[in-house]
């Protein structure tokens, strides 16, 4: 079931248009991680999907029904929705009140309540400190209190900001823990926006990616600010912050004369791994765009796919199946070489980081 | 020296002995003061959370307007109020004039934008994101204000603790428009005129050493919400 299309949406402020999305669907009770860097429009997107906003173009839809944005009827959507900031504030009483206040606002009856409220401190990990000051949590406690204030209310969403970017590691895995658990048991739809995008692979089950407001069609995975360049040969070079160069098959689109800020985009799937030894010894001179060396650091599983982060100096991303994987599986620490092919690369939007 | 010394001490034993003149004086402050307080927040708190958290037109311009208004002297508000309520004055024949109901409308007059512009302040300064909480969390419109209220409850409290030390200690509008009658409009400012005039000090010491005693009180009050608040 499609839960939100988004029809032509934009946002302006100030005469600044901040989000701009021609289309997008989304299914209910999934979790999705929202990708891109910062003031790429992933929070304005939440405001909107949250209700807490009106679009300044275009239709939003929830449920089939397009989104009026009258006083009644945006309350009885928004009581199926629940942002959860970064940095939630909680209001200014105990643990247990600040989880009481969406359910009293409901009307529902004292005992049910003290039931919820208990329920849902117990899978956070918060029920001894029910009576404890709400302000008085530590960052980790306030998110995970945040949860749960949004869980009692048992909402068709969840939307998350960046829900682990400002808690230690281990609250970190508690969080996305419970937003797995939430969804599996509960189906409810979540949608996340983080950095990170080990745990957006981890965790999403569809992953979405802004760049300057607009969705783009990668997977954030690989996408760096990088400075374009033309070299003595006249080939237009990508320089990455590692100063490592990349061969581009796509001229820069305004064709600036010097040097110019851009993101690039690197397709995980269209990089070719080799062992180093397996490389020397079958390499045959006929390459095309770059060879890069680096080492793994992380190997993942990923269903049919194995999630290589190799380190060239920034950390790159290459997806191998599973079948490649173990007929030549690299090992961590080991030194690998990466080739790029020229269509593996993607300019994002030149002129612009 | 010794005059002085004479004076604080025989109005020392003026507080103690507990003299039913200063008892009568202190009493009338604080009912015309008190009740003062009490209409201006009945009526300052709501105006001010509305002009801040509501769509009002012309925000600015009211802001500024009120915050013109806290500089006004009392002198003027007596004098304004009195041509209301002299004989010659629109609301003469209800004969207002020398009484305490009189001074109460002047004090409401002279508290009413304060305790609505740092009731607007308060309400300003309660983090944006309680609104947006309240909001997600299903509250409606009442519901969301009565949360902004209630983060800014400390301040708004403060507010009016404010307001009640600016009107006990004013002398303006309690001379001009109570007219100092003795035990039924003389209050602690109006009788330290009074008998500083007449050159007996005891009884303006003993006044000065409640009103500042009562400001002292007013201001650990203050102090310990705004700490409260602050946390």
């Amino acid at each position: 079931m499609i839960l939100y299309h988004l029809d032509r949406i934009s946002q302006c402020y100030a005469g600044r248009t901040v989000l701009a999305i021609d289309s997008l669907e989304i299914e209910a009770g999934r979790i999705y991680g929202l990708l891109g860097p910062n003031g790429a429009g992933k929070t304005t997107l939440l405001k909107l999907l949250a209700l807490l906003e009106p679009p300044t173009t275009g239709r939003l839809s929830f449920a089939g029904c397009e989104v009026a944005y009258t006083r009644s009827a945006l309350l009885a959507l928004r009581r199926q929705v629940v942002l959860v900031d970064q940095h939630p504030i909680m209001f200014s009483t105990s643990v247990g009140g600040n989880v009481d206040f969406g359910l009293k606002i409901r009307r529902i009856d004292k005992e049910k309540r003290q039931r919820i409220i208990d329920e849902v401190l117990e899978t956070v990990g918060l029920r001894p400190f029910k009576a404890a000051a709400a302000h008085e949590l530590s960052g980790g406690e306030t998110q995970r209190l945040a949860l749960a204030r949004a869980l009692a209310l048992s909402p068709a969403v969840l939307l998350c900001d960046e829900p682990t970017a400002s808690v230690d590691v281990e609250n970190q895995a508690i969080i996305a823990g419970l937003l797995q658990t939430i969804n599996s048991t509960r189906g409810t739809t979540v949608i996340f926006t983080t950095h990170d995008r080990l745990q957006a692979a981890a965790l999403a089950q569809q992953t979405l990616v802004l760049e300057n407001g607009q969705l783009a069609p990668t997977t954030y995975e690989n996408a760096y600010p990088c400075t374009l360049t033309q070299g003595a040969d006249g080939r237009w070079y990508a320089l990455l912050p590692t100063g490592a160069a990349l061969a581009l098959a796509i001229e820069p689109p305004s064709g600036p004369s010097s040097a110019t800020d851009a993101r690039v985009y690197i397709d995980p799937e269209k990089i070719t791994l080799h062992r180093h030894r397996d490389h020397r010894d079958g390499r045959d001179g006929q390459e095309a765009g770059t060879t890069l060396s680096g080492t793994v650091i992380l190997l993942m599983a990923e269903n049919d796919r194995i999630r290589v982060v190799v380190n060239i100096g920034l950390l790159l991303v290459v997806l191998m199946d599973r079948a490649d994987y173990q007929q030549h599986p690299p090992a961590i620490g080991e030194t690998v070489l990466l080739e790029v092919i020229a269509e593996a690369v993607t300019l994002l939007n030149a002129g612009r980081r | 020296m010794s005059f002085f010394l004479a004076s604080f001490s025989s109005a020392l034993h003026l507080v103690w002995s507990l003299d039913p003149e200063l008892l009568t004086i202190v009493r009338v402050s604080l009912t015309v003061s008190g009740v003062a307080t009490l209409l201006a927040a009945l009526v300052s708190i709501p105006a001010g959370f509305y002009i801040a958290f509501g769509q009002v037109p012309g925000k600015r311009a009211l802001i500024t307007l009120l915050n013109t208004l806290l500089a006004l002297p009392t002198v003027v508000i007596g004098l304004l109020v009195y041509t209301f309520i002299s004989r010659r004055g629109l609301f003469g024949p209800l004969d207002l004039l020398y009484t305490q109901q009189a001074m109460i409308i002047g004090q409401i007059i002279l508290i009413v934008p304060l305790i609505t512009a740092l009731t607007i302040a308060a309400v300003n300064r309660v983090d944006e994101r309680y609104r947006q909480t309240a909001r997600t969390l299903g509250a409606d419109t009442w519901q969301t204000g009565m949360v902004v209220l209630r983060e800014g409850r400390f301040a708004i409290v403060a507010a009016v603790i404010s307001a009640f030390g600016r009107v006990i200690s004013e002398i303006g509008i309690s001379m001009m428009l109570g007219g100092n009658i003795k035990g039924f409009t003389r209050t602690m400012t109006t009788a330290m005129a009074l008998e500083y005039d007449k050159g007996a000090f005891t009884l303006a010491v003993a006044l000065g050493l409640v009103l500042m005693a009562l400001s002292l009180g007013i201001n650990i009050v203050f102090n310990l919400i705004q700490g409260r608040g602050g946390r």
